[in-house]
């Protein structure tokens, strides 16, 4: 007989070789597994386009391609699992932004025929033929900004609607409300047709599972099918009841709206499923062992962004039983877990322990921690009460969402600071005073042209994301979306927009090395910087002088006091920027995994980084900025540059493999969490890696296709990403702890 | 006020004493051991590390080198300058953790020593020291919260050879240490070949009741490329085999 562990095990391997088939299916992709299954034999969408330039928007653009994209999806079901259903494709592939397909699309020439065939003089997935913003092209180009414009989601849903109505209550919730609304036909329309694309869905792994049923021999395994087909049947029109319906019901709805626009966040996991899970005890139909299975499966069907643990708006900390066998869960199944432990003084010590036991033990950079005072605090600076500061929880790579009612756009807007110096420098070349100060005064005068920039786009975005990727799926569980007809982008009560700053360790050590090189110590002169910057450095002996001067993150250097002075401006810059619409935008530090990218637009730097090397990573420090490499003076350095809003600028770490599971590696890790956490600190990625593996990794991935790193603040399967992001990442933990 | 020639602080230290920990490693010590894996440490005088291989040829050593060919190690600093840079990590060391002034000989420079160990203290930081105990200083010791002491070889002639000094001051600092109350670390360097009579050391060391704990460190080539960067003769030592630390265990404890 199958044991829970024999199907736990059998259910990794199947994680390991769908992750190795699907890089040869869709090449190396750096980033997020996002839980696909590989592409099926035979799979095939014929995608519908409403535009001439060859892409699809609007409420019947993307529910017409919702429902010929999910209907297409063959069921899913691994008899060793509980739940079912798994995603493989989403509708925005169709857009025809090559950029975005995926290798296995390219290779669909009837697909490629049509996108070579439309007009293709405009992004494909912002539809700028109705909605141009020429204008501001420019000055996102200069200043390297990620706009927003055209990104998804980015928000989180609130499940509380979705388990009390199930999709039948939802189906009944629009038939009510388009009653009330008669002139929003084309939003209920489209919604109406997403809920039975859904439910069609579910069906469709009813009828396998009943074709499976008779043919399995197993018997443990043909009870299970046997619950599993219960289960569906059970919440393809009704509420979800049990725990492994709750499950069940999250599983199936995430794989809507992943294949919707890949996106989607989670939920206080421990919170929302605990009434589940005591109902289930209590009735004496479910046991720990059980309720651990149906979690790690859920986890393994969708690496969403969970939080656990934390506190009420009473401050009472909300860590339960459920929380501990989250953590249980994760670890029996310990693949790329995105749970986050939400910090607060009031919170469970033990279950911290565990949480950073489990950390060590595995070495697979699940949990991360996030710091309950800085965050709830600081977003309450915004104007926000402090019950809904605390409902802002950690659903996403580096950022926090109010379930429900927030539409914050976090992730997708950024500035490369980096460049914004770049053009900061060009001016001081022709300006007769050189100062560090006068850097600095050009750098902020480009920097709030920059912000407008930012804000122009955002406003756009919002402002017609109805009408071009209104979000279908996500709008079934927000709060007043099916109550009035109208996406979320229109009707969110927070509008508080994530804007990152990036590259701030390579703008402080520049400024710092300026200080200390050029004006204090005179090493260098003006003239010989600025030929040295437009010959990348052909004078080794000036690089190695303005490389070597002391560094963000060494602890009281001239480059941490400009980190600061950097982080206050960017700060004070952002908070003045005019929003309408009771619109405003919140900062933050977070580069995302496009240092690569980022640092080929920028020249060289006077911090002795040569043209086109990668910017620095969030906010940590560049490599090197110290020679003991203390995780004590990053942690410090990181919680001096906190914006303060609520939003995060995260500490991103690795750590010395060498730390064991006991108490002692467990205090240490928990000591440097909370010493983060009490100086400011937001949010901790740690990577407890074992370095024999990451090399071995490095030079041949199929060696360890399990090996899971976290690469900012996602995770991602080593395998799976391209050489070139591999040795960044080699490299970053190489300069480590 | 003593300043004091220090070759290095390294911060988040994990491997010299409990919790975590700021590592000051005073410059100079009048033992000279064969193995020492911070040579650098051994002269109070400031010197100059050489590593060709980081050289880019600029020919412009006199003004200074930036490309860490030539790494200059040794630096004054005030007791306060020293205890403001300890201070840094006050967040993480918790109950246990702290200051380790370690060396060289932290003893050997005992005045700034002193003021250190004052300066720390008044910001609440629990303090170490790292010594051979070739000194004893009761002002200093009855100071600190723990004291980590090696005694390397029992043989006193053995140790002459190997340390350039004879052991029986060592061992009756020993005793005197003990005596005070404050806890001792007690510890010793594996270096295989070299007769250490372990098993002695062991049973001398269980007579001492502060000595509450008895560790022992494998030999770490750490020192090999430093004394190459201080144009030292090469040591002859090589890493105990695990098998040889596993025999050994036996003789470490903890109490």
């Amino acid at each position: 007989m199958l044991t829970y562990a024999d199907r736990l095990r059998a259910m990794r391997n199947t994680k390991v070789r769908h992750t190795l088939e699907k890089r040869k299916q869709n090449g190396y992709t750096d980033l997020d597994d996002f839980g696909t299954v590989p592409i099926s034999e035979g799979y095939s969408v014929e995608p519908w386009y409403n535009s001439t330039n060859g892409s699809f928007y609007g409420y019947d653009g993307m529910c017409e391609n919702f429902c010929r994209v999910i209907d297409a999806h063959e069921p899913y079901i691994d008899p060793m699992e509980m739940l079912c259903g798994r995603w493989r494709d989403m509708l925005v592939n169709y857009r025809g932004d090559l950029h975005y397909m995926p290798d296995w699309l390219k290779n669909n020439e009837k697909i490629m025929e049509f996108m070579k065939s439309a007009t293709n003089q405009w992004s494909k997935r912002w539809d700028e033929q109705r909605f141009p913003y020429d204008d501001l092209k420019p000055n996102q180009k200069k200043y390297n900004i990620a706009t927003g414009i055209d990104g998804d989601a980015h928000f989180a849903c609130d499940y509380r609607i979705g388990f009390e109505l199930g999709f039948g209550g939802l189906l009944e919730k629009i038939e009510k409300y388009r009653k009330i609304n008669p002139d929003k036909k084309a939003f209920y329309d489209a919604e109406e047709r997403t809920v039975k694309a859904i439910i069609r869905f579910v069906e469709r792994h009813c009828e396998k599972l009943r074709e499976m049923i008779p043919a399995e021999e197993r018997p443990e395994i043909k009870e299970n099918l046997q619950t599993m087909l219960k289960t569906c049947e059970n919440i393809t029109y009704g509420a979800p009841k049990t725990f492994r319906e709750v499950c069940q019901w999250t599983a199936f709805f995430n794989c809507a709206s992943r294949i919707y626009t890949r996106d989607g966040a989670g939920f206080q996991l421990d919170g929302l499923l605990y009434p589940y899970y005591e109902n289930d005890v209590k009735n004496g139909i479910l046991d720990d062992e059980t309720a651990k299975f149906l979690v790690a499966n859920l986890l393994l069907i969708d690496p969403h962004y969970y939080q656990i643990s934390g506190v009420d708006e009473n401050d009472r900390d909300m860590t339960n039983k459920l929380s501990y066998l989250i953590l249980d869960a994760a670890d029996s199944i310990n693949i790329a877990c995105n749970l986050t432990v939400r910090m607060h003084e009031n919170c469970d010590k033990e279950f911290q322990r565990k949480a950073v036991y489990y950390l060590i033990k595995n070495k697979n950079g699940w949990p991360r921690f996030c710091n309950d005072k800085a965050l709830a605090e600081g977003y309450m600076k915004n104007g926000v009460d402090k019950k809904t500061s605390r409902e802002r929880i950690a659903v996403g790579c580096n950022w926090m969402c109010v379930p429900g009612k927030e539409f914050p756009m976090n992730d997708t807007v950024k500035i490369n600071i980096a460049k914004v110096l770049d053009e900061a420098l060009k001016d001081l070349k022709n300006c007769d005073e050189k100062s560090a100060e006068k850097l600095f005064e050009l750098y902020e005068s480009h920097l709030k042209i920059a912000i407008q920039t930012v804000a122009d786009g955002v406003n756009l975005h919002i402002d017609h994301a109805w009408e071009v990727t209104p979000e279908l799926v996500m709008n079934l569980m927000m709060n007043n979306t099916i109550e009035r007809g109208e996406d979320i982008s229109q009707c969110a009560e927070l509008y508080t927009v994530g804007v990152d700053g990036a590259g701030l360790a390579v703008v402080a050590d520049s400024f710092g090395a300026i200080e200390t090189r050029i004006e204090n110590e005179k090493l260098v002169s003006w003239d010989n910087l600025f030929e040295n910057l437009e010959n990348d450095y052909a004078d080794e002996r000036v690089r190695t002088i303005m490389a070597s001067a002391p560094k963000y993150c060494s602890g009281g250097s001239a480059s941490d006091k400009w980190a600061k002075r950097l982080t206050e401006s960017w700060v004070t810059a952002v908070k003045a920027q005019k929003m309408p619409k009771g619109r405003q935008l919140v900062p933050g530090w977070f580069s995302w995994s496009r240092t690569i990218e980022y640092g080929s637009n920028v020249g060289a730097t006077p911090n002795g980084r040569r043209a086109a090397q990668p910017i620095s990573h969030g906010a940590n420090p560049n490599p090197h900025f110290r020679n003991d490499g203390a995780p004590t003076a990053q942690s410090n350095g990181i919680a001096s540059v906190q914006c303060g809003y609520g939003n995060t600028a995260p500490l991103q770490i690795e750590f010395d493999p060498m730390v064991k599971a006991d108490e002692h590696g467990i205090d240490m890790v928990l000591k440097l969490i909370e010493g983060h956490f009490e100086q400011g600190g937001t949010l901790i990625n740690i990577n407890v890696l074992d370095k024999q593996k990451l090399l071995e990794a490095n030079e041949n991935p199929d060696t360890h296709p399990d090996l899971v790193v976290r690469v900012t603040g996602f995770t991602a399967y080593f395998a799976s990403l391209s050489p070139r992001f591999r040795q960044l990442v080699v490299d970053r933990f190489l300069t480590g702890f | 006020m003593a300043d004091a020639v220090v070759a290095d602080i390294q911060r988040a230290s994990t491997h010299d004493g409990p919790g975590f920990r700021t590592t000051v490693f005073f410059k100079g010590c009048p033992l000279s051991c064969a193995w020492c894996h911070n040579p650098e440490c051994i002269s109070f005088e400031p010197q100059i590390l050489e590593y060709p291989e980081k050289c880019i040829g600029c020919g412009k050593c006199a003004d200074g080198c930036f490309a860490g060919a030539k790494v200059l190690c040794g630096k004054r600093m005030t007791p306060a300058e020293i205890a403001a840079e300890v201070a840094r990590d006050k967040a993480y060391y918790g109950k246990d953790g702290g200051v380790t002034f370690s060396g060289g000989e932290p003893l050997a420079q005992r005045d700034a020593l002193s003021e250190c160990i004052d300066e720390c203290k008044k910001l609440g930081i629990r303090c170490a020291v790292e010594t051979s105990l070739i000194y004893y200083d009761e002002e200093i010791f009855k100071k600190l919260d723990l004291v980590m002491a090696d005694l390397k070889i029992w043989d006193s002639a053995t140790h002459k050879k190997y340390t350039g000094v004879p052991n029986e001051r060592i061992i009756e600092n020993f005793k005197k240490v003990n005596s005070l109350g404050v806890p001792v670390i007690a510890r010793t360097p594996v270096i295989p070949g070299v007769e250490q009579g372990i098993p002695q050391i062991s049973a001398f060391l269980k007579t001492l009741e502060n000595v509450k704990c008895y560790e022992l460190l494998p030999y770490h080539p750490l020192g090999k490329s430093k004394r190459q960067a201080l144009n030292m003769a090469e040591d002859e030592f090589s890493v105990p085999s695990a098998e040889f630390m596993e025999e050994l265990k036996q003789y470490a404890y903890i109490r």
